[in-house]
């Protein structure tokens, strides 16, 4: 069976894992660190982010983390906090098998140092990949203090019983403050660690448990640090004037006489990249933010557009539609067997529907900012939110013109990425601006329309479909093409796999189109929109890939089930074979389908499927397995809604939704993802979608621009089927299911099947007019 | 303040009159030496300070920027931009040499120190009625109590032969009627205080009351509403259109307070009118005015709570789940409704649109002015304010949602024009006030 | 010169009269609780109270609160205890954050007009507050919690 191989995880996994773990004793009252380092470091939990200082001796047992002569922990955490709660899920897991008390846990977010490896927060991996290397740590801290305890009192380790942050054997009692102050010396070589004893899933205390995420107080009191408060003596603001198009434009003038009138105006920046992010870029600079502010008001820059002035949204449709009917583009997925045409040439009878998305921006609620300087040092700070560090860095080298080692980022608490923040483009001029001001620190924020403007939304997708049936009915084969703008692509194309006619694919945006449902032979298709690549930087946006194709796949499955005459629910069971491919194998997919089969028997149960219902009400199914097939999360959702005829309107009375994601670390968290994911999917589904218009996206603001809020958001039940499994993703998965089954329901409520994201009224409304 | 009161006069020209002369001329008086403030007692001097708030001379004989009562407030008008005079107590350039029957004369008559006619901007048709005693009173605080700039005051910018003040006098022969105020006798204590209040020194009919082409108040629509400096002065009378009919208590509280529960706040050019002006009146005055403009408005005392409208306009207001159906509505639920939406009832600070005169009025206006504009600390109810969305919304999103207040919270009839109309006020800035 | 007073300290600022109150606060006062989503009054998140009333600093011109008492979230509750914050504690309430200085702020004066808000009343005033974590179903249940808090202690009300 062929993979979808996404390079950052295992790359990653076994990049922290070659670290080992380092020993190290650094003498009482020493900082920790080098100075660099603290400043570069976060502590959601302090009131001014610095990270708390260890006192006295330390024990480092790890890179992972530091105890020092008080008993405290401190973790690092190389994830960006979102949101997610990431340090408290993270350092839970250590302290869990460290057997320390959570009140003497806290979590630093560590700069960008080489030694941390590869730097991603995405793809709902954190927790997935934190797992094994975490609590391998913890275990690690766990046997050098039992057996330093055992030393000192000349016992046997294994009398030794490690608990809340102190070592007890028989009559004897030691804290960990005591033995680190002690001192500890213990390294463990990578056989010695493979071969620790973890845990058992019986006793562990944290795991599982609601503890305090230690970001939340500062978020209640104003207190986190946001990039967008960074502030760095002497700095001087940029505003930033954007060129017609995102790509290919070039400035033709710049008259800044007007703004010399503006007090604390000081000058005009035409940007020259020599990392081709932002071509075409002029920053205004001023004294404070409303002087860079004002003087942009008043310069006047004309641009060359780029070649892309005029696209719109149609077009980029119009041109996926002749992608896919050219049958030699695109990469085949290795589905075990994607020979259709056979198939579909003998069936009795088959089905076909072709299903679209519109362009859907971020929309974050931080606007993209970044502030950059060059400190005493001679290295070249970054101070941003951002998602992917290792993504940037190598491209504010090229811009900057320096080395690896002369460039470090501090990332502060995100106020939404979304994966919006993966793409770290928005650091990129302001380093430009700080070099050419002879590295002043430099403070962008960008103004709402210029955020959006400059947003990598979520390209637009076309997707056909289509199904064949035998002669009893029975599924014999399904084709799935799928095209879209490719965000692994246009930004880092060495990640893409390659296909079984070895063209290369981004895996983001066709995972869920590889599906777990048997359905004999089977041809996935992923075809790369160029115009889109063009037009847009198409980003990785909540769940990616899976949520178009599984809008797609799933709201197809319903219209399959009807055509045969067949009730959807029963429909997907049967085909939840769990044979062959789709048996799952272990660690992370043990069970494969039927997993899938219990959380969609489950929502459905909870929902009153089958129930009768109020007139023009239904309740319509969906599931998925998250995003990748190695890593799935099995997640369905049973949508019900009413649906009013004269206006088109649809209401959605309630969302249940049923996930399974293995063992849950972090029970209230992982609630919360759930809760922020599926009405993520609800405001995509009904409520989100711009559109290209000349060249860019068309709405700039909330005034056009209409996310979800809390008057649309109806009753959710969530529910977590329980598991001793793998514990794999949660930001994302519920996502995916949605759109398809708010769709799935307004066709079981008045009969009217939609095919285009966002559904809206009028869709309806043309669709009851028949 | 009267912005924009006519230049009145100008058909006179052409009278031609023989006597006419004659009837506008008046004598000079003597310039005097300023009197010296231990020449009026101290109580005398703070009811000058009270009337001259409650008469809001400072709002109009102040420039923006410039000094208290040294003038040159510019005031447009239909034919050109007319300067209000210094009246600090400089003998060259203010009132300084004026005695106190010159002082009077102007107050009663219109007519200056040196014998000319002063335009009817300054509303000598209402401070006729004041008494004796208030005149003096209000002669005694500025003299004593306004600090002297020397300001020359800047040109009339009205066109030959509007700015022969001699045509004044035929102005005044046709519309002025001198004399003090008149109790009625058969009316409360109360009610004649506040009548001679609102018709004197308040002079709330400057612009309350319609004007009619020469710019006189019309003295058979007393109180009818009238459109004053880019904004409407909503009718006084029965004619009112808020959904709860003023009453004496309402009144009393909009004037001592700058808002009521009922009735919203004093925006435009209401704002100075209680903040700059009445609200220094004693709180028996207030209520005596209330008295008065409740009577004029044919209040009865009935619960406002009760009143039908506020229970359409709370019904009105329950959100609704397709909201996003009409683009106005969408807006309104977005960026008004955490300020707007009342629960069970309506809540100080927490205006209701749908009773609110603004949303009811025929002309959009007033409710196009503070959508764009807001309402700052100083005016409506002191200390709170209403953010302005002329930097955030465009004219069409601004009308759409006037037009769903208008549809879902009233029962009149749609606004004819409205892009236009916020084209229009949005091209004439925010307030000078 | 504008004067106003902020958190209980009197504070003059030279400003023009036309900037945001919002970029007053954050980068002439320095306090940065008070968060910029869209500078167009359609998200919340930079809700202080003028006054005592919720109100959106990034379309207030400063000139418009001079004489006025603002409090941001830094000034809420000098210990951050307000009802309204220990039930966002309570239940978790913030994601990201970033959004939520508004929500406090704008439940804090939801509370204060309507003590016993019903889901209406709770959906007609947040809604004008953006969460793009999506935490409005914690935001209605830590209303509703913070009411019955305030309702036992009358101090708080
Ligand atoms: S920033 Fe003020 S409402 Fe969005
Ligand atoms: S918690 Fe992230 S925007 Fe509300």
């Amino acid at each position: 069976m062929a993979k979808l191989k996404l390079p950052p995880r295992g790359d990653a996994t076994a990049a922290l894992t070659r670290r080992g773990f380092l020993v190290s004793m650094t003498a009482a009252g020493a900082a920790f660190g080098f100075p660099r380092h603290a400043l570069a470091a976060m502590d959601p939990a302090t009131p001014d982010g610095m990270p708390r200082p260890p006192v006295g001796a330390v024990y480092e047992p790890s890179l992972w983390y530091a105890i020092d002569s008080e008993g405290k922990v401190t973790v690092n955490i190389i994830r960006a906090e979102m949101g997610q709660h990431v340090g408290t899920a993270i350092a839970r897991i250590l302290a869990d098998e460290l057997e320390v008390a959570w009140e003497d846990v806290s979590i630093t977010h560590v700069d960008s140092a080489a030694k941390w490896g590869l730097m991603v927060t995405g793809g709902s991996w954190s927790v997935w990949q934190s797992w094994p290397l975490y609590r391998q740590a913890g275990a690690a801290g766990r046997t050098a203090l039992i057996e330093a305890a055992a030393a000192k009192w000349g016992v046997d380790p294994a009398s030794c019983v490690a608990r809340e942050g102190r070592v007890t054997s028989g009559s004897n009692v030691a804290t960990y403050a005591e033995l680190v102050s002690g001192g500890i010396t213990r390294s463990f070589t990578e056989d010695e660690l493979k071969a620790l004893p973890l845990k058992p899933h019986s006793e562990l205390r944290l795991v599982g448990k609601d503890v305090t995420a230690l970001d939340i107080a500062n978020k209640t009191t104003g207190k986190t640090v946001y990039g967008i408060d960074a502030k760095i003596e002497g700095m001087v603001y940029a505003a930033p004037l954007l060129p017609p198009t995102r790509l290919g434009a070039t400035v033709t003038s710049v008259d800044d006489s007007a703004a010399k009138s503006v007090k604390g105006y000081v000058q005009t920046l035409t940007l020259e990249d020599p990392s081709g992010t932002v071509p075409g870029w002029v920053m205004v600079i001023g004294e404070s933010f409303m002087a860079a502010q004002r003087a942009a008001e008043k310069v006047k820059v004309t641009w060359a557009a780029g070649p892309t002035a005029e696209v719109t949204e149609a077009q980029i449709q119009d041109h996926g539609r002749s992608l896919i009917a050219n049958d030699s583009k695109g990469a085949l997925l290795d589905t075990g067997n994607s020979d259709t045409a056979p198939v579909f040439a003998k069936a009795a009878d088959q089905i076909a529907a072709e299903y679209t998305t519109s362009t859907v921006l971020h929309f974050q609620m931080e606007p993209l900012n970044a502030t950059v300087f060059q400190n005493a040092d001679g290295v070249w700070e970054i101070h941003t939110g951002n998602q992917w560090q290792s993504l940037i860095l190598p491209t504010l080298q090229t811009a900057l013109g320096v080395s690896a080692d002369e460039i470090v980022m501090r990332t502060y608490m995100l106020g939404g990425g979304f994966g919006r923040r993966l793409n770290g483009d928005y650091t990129v001029p302001v380093a430009l601006a700080s070099k050419a001001l002879g590295g002043k620190p430099v403070k962008m924020v960008m103004m709402r329309p210029e955020d959006v403007l400059f947003d990598s939304p979520r390209s637009a997708s076309v997707q056909q479909l289509k199904m064949a049936f035998d002669d009893a009915g029975a599924v014999i084969g399904m084709e799935h093409h799928a095209t879209a703008g490719w965000p692994t692509e246009v930004m880092i194309p060495v990640f893409m796999p390659k296909g079984t006619n070895n063209q290369p694919y981004d895996p983001f945006a066709i995972a869920g189109a590889d599906h777990w449902y048997t359905v004999g032979a089977q041809k996935v298709r992923a075809i790369s929109n160029d115009l889109a690549n063009a037009t847009f930087r198409p980003g990785w946006l909540r769940s990616v890939g899976p949520g178009w194709t599984n809008w797609a796949v799933e709201s197809f499955m319903d219209e399959a089930a009807h055509k045969l005459g067949r009730d959807p629910l029963e429909f997907r069971l049967g085909l939840f074979t769990a044979e062959g491919r789709n048996a799952g194998s272990a660690p992370n997919a043990v069970g494969g389908a039927k997993r899938q089969a219990a959380v969609v028997k489950r929502a459905a149960e909870l929902a009153g499927w089958g129930s009768d219902l109020p007139a023009d009400t239904g309740i319509g199914l969906a599931t998925s397995f998250g995003q990748e097939r190695d890593m799935p999360t099995w997640v369905a959702c049973a949508a019900r809604v009413k649906v009013d005829r004269a206006s088109g309107a649809v209401s959605v009375e309630k969302l249940t939704i049923v996930t399974d994601a293995g063992t849950i670390v972090d029970p209230d968290g992982a609630l919360a993802q759930v809760e922020g994911s599926a009405l993520w999917g609800l405001s995509m589904a009904l409520y989100e979608g711009t559109e290209i218009a000349a060249g860019n996206v068309r709405d700039r603001n909330l005034d056009t621009y209409t996310p979800l809020r809390m008057i649309d958001t109806p009753e959710l039940q969530v529910e977590f089927i329980a598991s001793t499994e793998v514990p794999v993703g949660l930001g994302e998965p519920a996502t995916t299911v949605v759109a398809p089954a708010i769709a799935n329901a307004i066709f079981n409520a008045v009969g009217v099947r939609l095919r285009d994201l966002p559904m809206t009224p009028e869709a309806i409304r043309k669709g009851l007019a028949g | 303040m009267i912005k924009r009161i006519l230049a009145g006069g100008v058909a006179l020209a052409v009278l031609g009159l023989g006597g006419f002369g004659l009837y506008a001329w008046h004598p000079a008086f003597d310039p005097i030496t300023p009197p010296m403030a231990d020449s009026f007692a101290p109580e005398q001097i703070e009811q000058g300070r009270v009337l001259a708030a409650a008469g809001y001379c400072a709002t109009c004989h102040t420039a923006a920027g410039g000094a208290p009562f040294a003038g040159n407030y510019p005031m447009k008008t239909d034919f050109g931009t007319i300067y209000s005079t210094n009246i600090t107590p400089d003998a060259e350039t203010g009132i300084g040499n004026w005695s106190e029957a010159a002082f009077e004369r102007a107050m009663r008559e219109g007519v200056d120190r040196s014998g000319a006619h002063l335009l009817p901007a300054f509303p000598f048709d209402h401070f006729t009625k004041m008494s004796d005693a208030d005149i003096a009173a209000l002669y005694a605080y500025i003299m004593t109590s306004v600090e002297p700039v020397k300001a020359e005051h800047k040109a009339n910018e009205l066109p030959f032969p509007l700015n022969q003040r001699i045509l004044q006098a035929g102005w005044k022969m046709l519309f002025f009627k001198s004399g003090r105020f008149e109790p009625v006798a058969d009316k409360s204590e109360a009610w004649n205080r506040g009548a001679y209040l609102v018709e004197g020194v308040t002079h709330c009919g400057a612009c309350h009351t319609p004007r009619n082409a020469l710019g006189a108040e019309k003295t058979d629509q007393p109180y009818a509403g009238a459109a004053i400096d880019d904004w409407i002065a909503p009718p006084l009378t029965a004619a009112n259109p808020s959904g709860v009919p003023w009453s004496a208590a309402e009144f009393y509280q909009y004037l001592k307070t700058g808002t009521t529960i009922y009735h919203g706040s004093a925006a435009g050019p209401m704002a100075p009118v209680v903040h700059a002006g009445l609200k220094e009146l004693p709180d028996s005055d207030l209520a005596a005015i209330g008295t008065y403009l409740g009577d004029i408005v044919g209040a009865g005392g009935a619960d406002p709570a009760a009143n039908p409208a506020v229970a359409q306009s709370l019904a009105a207001g329950v959100p609704q789940a397709d909201y996003r159906k009409d683009e106005g509505e969408r807006l309104y639920a977005t960026a008004c409704a955490a300020c707007h939406y009342n629960s069970q009832q309506i809540t100080e600070g927490r205006p209701d649109l749908g009773i609110n005169s603004a949303t009811r009025l025929a002309d959009p206006t007033n409710l196009i002015h503070v959508m764009l504009n807001g309402i700052s600390a100083d005016q409506g109810m002191a200390g709170v304010v209403m953010p302005g969305f002329g930097t955030a919304l465009n004219d069409q999103q601004i009308a759409a949602i006037a037009a769903y207040l208008r549809a879902s919270r009233t029962p009149e009839a749609p606004w004819a024009d409205l892009e236009t109309k916020v084209a229009t006020i949005r091209a004439l800035g925010a307030m000078a006030h | 010169m504008t004067r106003f007073t902020i958190n209980g300290k009197p504070i003059e600022v030279d400003v023009e009269g036309d900037t945001p109150l919002l970029w007053v606060i954050r980068e002439e006062i320095g306090l940065t609780g008070t968060k910029f989503g869209c500078g167009i009054g359609m998200c919340g998140a930079c809700t202080v109270h003028v006054g005592g009333r919720a109100t959106r600093s990034c379309v207030t011109p400063v000139s418009a609160v001079e004489g006025a008492v603002i409090t941001t979230i830094e000034g809420l509750d000098p210990a951050g205890e307000h009802p309204v914050q220990t039930a966002w504690r309570d239940l978790k309430v913030p994601q990201c954050g970033y959004c939520q200085s508004g929500q406090i702020m704008q439940a804090a004066a939801l509370l204060k007009d309507i003590p016993d808000p019903s889901d209406d009343d709770i959906d007609a005033v947040m809604t004008g507050n953006l969460c793009r974590c999506m935490t409005y179903v914690r935001i209605r249940a830590a209303v509703r919690e913070a009411a019955t808090a305030m309702k036992g202690s009358p101090s708080n009300g």
